[in-house]
């Protein structure tokens, strides 16, 4: 089986967004702030509805808020 | 530590749990040898019980107003899907436990050691460890969720 895992930009569009706060993002895509932390760094992966919702703040497709990374499974650290 | 609302309130939960049923059940262990379950154990239980819910209102009254109350994500949901899962699973084992001890003493008849483990005093107290050992196999793991990530 094909193993990999999700990473995100989510950070770096933040940024590029007037400099969206993850409190900010977190009321636009309805969960806690917690949660932005957790996506942010690799530790939760969100439904597909979330994500969704996140590519649609940010107004960009989904492809470019999250990666399907399948070269280095299994090594820490995120965008 | 940065801790959510959903941590703190699983935190003092926990808290609560550990005090006040670790306080009942070191009673219990002084009384193991009683052979039933009289009033007075009764209302040991039933103190227990409120004095939990007492200390847990009281508690998220005082979150409450100290920290801003979020509603529960996907993420505390799917956090608590996985806490219910091995607290079903050590209650599961618990109830199979006293079950085969109720079982295996109805089948040795007057043999003293299992007599003295399915008196009706500690059947219940075994039950309800179990179920307090649930509970606290429930907030360990959404502890450790948060911490680690899923």
């Amino acid at each position: 089986m094909l193993k990999g895992r999700i990473r995100n930009h989510i950070r770096k569009l933040r940024f590029l967004g007037s400099e969206m706060t993850q409190q900010q993002l977190a009321e636009k895509i309805g969960v806690t702030r917690q949660t932005v932390i957790a996506i942010e760094g690799d530790k939760y992966s969100p439904s597909l509805e979330v994500a969704f919702r996140i590519a649609r703040v940010f107004e960009v497709p989904l492809e470019e808020v999250f990666q399907y990374d399948t070269t280095d499974a299994g090594s820490g650290g995120s965008m | 530590m940065d801790l959510s609302y959903q941590e703190k309130s699983i935190l003092g939960s926990l808290l609560a749990v550990v005090v006040v049923y670790g306080y009942y059940f070191a009673s219990v262990l002084r009384d193991a040898s009683r052979p039933g379950f009289d009033g007075g154990n009764m209302a040991r239980l039933v103190f227990t019980v409120v004095a939990i819910v007492v200390i847990e209102v009281v508690y998220h009254i005082v979150l409450a107003l100290e920290s801003k109350v979020e509603a529960k994500d996907e993420r505390d949901i799917l956090i608590e899907c996985k806490a219910y899962r091995n607290a079903y699973f050590l209650l599961a084992s618990g109830a199979f436990l006293v079950i085969a001890s109720v079982m295996m003493a109805s089948l040795a008849g007057d043999s003293v050691p299992t007599r003295i483990i399915v008196t009706p005093f500690l059947t219940i107290n075994l039950v309800l460890f179990f179920m307090v050992l649930a509970e606290l196999a429930k907030f360990l793991t959404q502890l450790f969720y948060y911490r680690k990530g899923l």
